[in-house]
């Protein structure tokens, strides 16, 4: 039985606490009264997964079982969410090719010649062939890689089709191959409460002009948060433009839920409350930590980046979209919900070292950025865990640097754009349509691994609602100049955080810090 | 080398502050609630009994332990008589307020006791780590005692008994946090009263102020401590366990009496009705014999001057003199 995750409020007793800090993690001792906000613990892994899949397809919600709907002489199409998601990718095999390949097992039973692979990376750069390997496993890379098995490509406007328009006038275009498929199953890993259901084929599978109507600043500035759907503008986007995609395709929807195993067992102190730590975790901190910090940055970001989470798979869920999304997003708030009550002044955030945009790559600033004041600070359902008007303080070191290939648009978005405002309004109304139109960013975009050009952008806008809300941002650790360039503030520690943090909430703020990963969600009344 | 030396011991520090020397951190009280139910493995004592086990226990306690603890604390054995007519196996029954209890009560016992004797150590405390429940077993011959009830551990004690072995167990279930004691459980008595085995009272004064929790070492100086010994209580036919339980927690105020009243004002205490198990400065009568009587409800103290009370070290015994005091 799993205990549920609870807020823990730190006494004489409570021993110091683990941040994470970029590709490294502390201890750190908190005042006395600040709330922590702690996950459930990792729910049991279904015991035989392929039997559950077997389950979830020959019994969807919503639509017939999958093998009725397969039929000889179709063009199916299998479109699968790309690396961004799990965070660390997980341990093979990726729960994504077990799908695959039971669905290839009943299509090629069911004689279908044409079927079709596709990442659904959107806007994210394309994966390598190693890493579609890692993600479909040997087999189906064998056999459909590389004419049958491919990325996404936003940029190709000849495979790429208009659906329609909703009645708000956003356009709804897609890849042709999937528009023009008799059958699309999508096979998706839900990590957070934003991933998933309506969203998967029309951003997955979207192009720039679709993906501006819900990826901008008034709509994120209104989504409160986007881990909330029913509460999150975007998400309304995303459910009008997957109504339309329902009126004109038949989408297979098969959504995997995973536990919060996040660090291997070696790490296993990771996912442990720090009071519960025995000595051989002790010991495995002290160890990792020297170790850690002794290694050159590059090769401790590799080993890092060489890290696959245990996860374990806790449902899969087939069947028409919407159906399917409501019980994946029952188990994954089973997962990671915690009750809290009311904002503090001040919010705490270890940010670690990765998020979705840099799988094996770099955590450039704006992406520190997107991770601190995007997903970690839209963590929360109900309102934010800080007040209005209060101080964010994360752990990050804010190093500045860039992978060049992965992330060529974020160097000039930094050097250039960042130099000149940090208002995402003033951003999206001067620099967007030049990023997002760019030759050299499209080129690198198609033909190299590169973000799309307008990907910083989106990211900076990730972090608008947080902007708009907070009072002021302070990185502990972090980069002096680069941090500045982005309008925050550094400390050395988290003393000097919370003494500049005073100077705007007052003498004796309340004290919130949100202990994840493993992630937690905060529910905060 | 020397930036990674200095960088591991500010780390080691950090890892340290408010864990015990065994590593372990107190759980936050509002994490009390949250606290994991997974049943550790059962840890197996019955090696600890072997022959070779025992010979080298007998070896530690008598060149180590025994040695080192009447090295660092000044002890007063007394009431060791009473043990003479008794038999084992017996039950040792004790207050607990500190780690030296138990060198303290094994030093003290004579070897026919000593060397038959099992001690019942916490489960969740001795016996959650493999290394620590090792050296347990081995120097004290422990074994697990379950004192939450959060599993069902099956109760080595009868099994013990049955084999010879007397039992020495500390029934408040913890050490004192204070030095004052807590209510017994009903474990030991209902134990002797199904097993017929007679329980001999000890109470330890002066362990708590020589070293009380969170202390891993004594206090400088050789403090004073006393180990008092009662007389034998045998489980009358047709006596419960509770009211067993009420006559040995009646002999442990009396033997905890006596040091401060000596052994005839003591007697004359209990008799007159008016000893109290000690759990605190207001509820026990430790000063001239007009204190008011233990019925009184014991009046709310703040808990420093609870501990004030506890850590307070014992009086050097005095020489008897000859002649009478003047006063």
């Amino acid at each position: 039985m799993s205990r549920p995750g609870f807020v823990l409020e730190v006494d004489e007793r409570t021993p110091a606490l683990l941040m994470h800090e970029g590709e490294g993690f502390r201890l750190e001792r908190l005042p006395l009264g600040s709330r922590v906000i702690y996950p459930p613990e990792s729910l049991p892994a279904l015991r035989d997964l392929d039997g559950e899949i077997r389950r979830a397809l020959a019994n969807p919600l919503g639509r017939e079982p999958l093998h009725e709907l397969i039929k000889a002489g179709m063009k199916l199409t299998i479109v699968f969410d790309d690396l961004s998601i799990p965070l660390p990718p997980m341990q093979t095999p990726d729960i994504r090719q077990r799908i695959i390949e039971h669905v290839l097992e009943i299509a090629a039973g069911k004689g279908v010649d044409d079927v079709e692979l596709i990442a659904g990376n959107a806007l994210h750069r394309r994966m390598t062939p190693a890493e579609l390997k890692r993600t479909v496993g040997e087999r189906v890379f064998r056999s459909f890689f590389p004419r049958h098995l491919r990325n996404h490509d936003a940029e190709d406007r000849g495979q790429l089709s208009v659906i329609g328009h909703t009645p708000h006038g956003e356009i709804v275009e897609i890849n042709r191959r999937a528009a023009e498929s008799d059958l699309i199953v999508y096979v998706n890993v839900s990590l957070t409460a934003m991933s998933g259901g309506p969203k998967s084929v029309s951003v997955g599978l979207a192009s720039y002009r679709s993906l501006k109507h819900h990826h901008n600043v008034h709509t994120l500035r209104h989504s409160r948060s986007f881990n909330d759907p029913p509460n999150s503008a975007m998400h309304h986007s995303y459910d009008r433009m997957a109504g339309l995609l329902g009126d004109n395709l038949k989408i297979f929807q098969i959504e995997t839920t995973v536990n919060n195993n996040t660090f291997p067992t070696q790490l296993n102190f990771l996912n442990k409350r720090e009071w519960e730590w025995n000595l051989k975790d002790q010991a495995t901190y002290l160890a990792v930590k020297r170790a850690n910090d002794m290694l050159p940055p590059g090769r401790r970001r590799q080993i890092w980046h060489r890290t696959a989470a245990p996860y374990g798979v806790t449902s899969v869920t087939a069947g028409a979209p919407e159906e399917v999304h409501t019980v994946t997003m029952r188990n994954l708030l089973r997962q990671q919900l915690t009750e809290l009550d009311g904002p503090s002044d001040i919010g705490i955030w270890g940010l670690p070292y990765i998020c979705p945009y840099n799988v094996n790559s770099i955590m450039n600033p704006i992406l520190v950025f997107s991770l601190g004041l995007g997903y970690f600070f839209n963590l929360y359902r109900g309102q934010p865990i800080v007040r209005k008007g209060g101080v964010a303080i994360f752990y990050h070191p804010v190093r500045n640097e860039f992978h060049p290939v992965h992330h060529p648009s974020y160097i000039d978005f930094f050097e250039e754009v960042l130099a000149e405002t940090t208002d995402p309004v003033a951003i999206e109304a001067k620099f967007e349509e030049h990023f997002a139109t760019d030759p050299w960013y499209t080129h690198l975009y198609r033909n190299s691994y590169a973000y799309h050009g307008v990907h910083p952008l989106y990211m900076w806008y990730w972090g608008a609602h947080a902007l708009e809300h907070l009072g002021d941002v302070i990185f502990v650790g972090g980069d002096r100049k680069t941090t500045a360039r982005m309008g925050f503030r550094t400390a050395s520690t988290l003393d000097d955080a919370l003494e500049m943090a005073r100077e705007r909430v007052g003498g004796s703020p309340s004290i919130t810090y949100h202990h994840t990963p493993p992630l937690a969600m905060a529910d905060v009344r | 080398m020397i930036r990674f030396t200095n960088a591991l011991i500010r780390d080691m520090k950090t890892l340290s502050r408010g864990r015990d020397w065994r590593g372990r951190s107190r759980t936050p009280r509002s994490a009390v609630a949250h606290e994991s139910d997974q049943q550790p493995r059962e840890f197996p004592t019955g090696w600890a009994r072997t022959v070779s086990a025992q010979r080298a226990r007998k070896m530690l306690q008598r060149a180590v332990l025994t040695p080192l603890t009447w090295s660092q604390t000044n002890p007063e054995i007394q009431g060791l008589d009473h043990l003479d007519t008794v038999k084992g196996p017996v039950v040792f029954v004790a207050n607990h307020t500190s780690h030296l209890d138990t060198p303290l009560i094994i030093g003290s016992l004579p070897k026919r006791f000593s060397d038959k004797l099992a001690v019942g150590a916490a489960a969740d405390y001795f016996f959650d780590a493999r290394w620590r429940a090792a050296i347990t077993a081995l120097v004290f011959n422990a074994f697990p005692v379950e004192r939450h009830r959060s599993r069902r551990l099956r109760s080595l004690a009868p099994f013990l008994l049955a084999k010879g072995w007397s039992l020495l167990l500390f029934p408040e279930g913890t050490r004192s946090e204070d030095g004052w004691m807590s209510p017994l459980r009903l474990g030991a008595a209902h134990l002797c009263v199904s097993n017929k085995v007679p329980i001999v009272p000890v109470v330890l004064r002066g362990t708590y102020a020589a070293m009380p929790r969170g202390r891993n070492w004594p206090l400088p100086g050789r403090p004073r401590v006393v180990v008092r010994y009662g007389p034998a209580l045998t489980p009358e036919d047709g006596e419960g366990a509770r009211g067993f339980n009420l006559r040995v927690g009646q002999a442990i105020a009396r033997l905890w009496a006596e040091e401060d009243l000596g052994w005839y004002k003591s007697l004359r205490a209990q008799a007159e009705g008016r000893l109290a198990l000690p759990t605190g400065p207001e509820a026990v009568v430790t000063g001239p014999l007009a204190a008011p009587a233990p019925s009184t409800p014991p009046a709310k103290v703040v808990s420093w001057r609870r501990t004030w009370e506890s850590t307070r070290p014992l009086a050097p015994r005095r020489r008897p003199s000859a002649w009478q005091d003047p006063d």
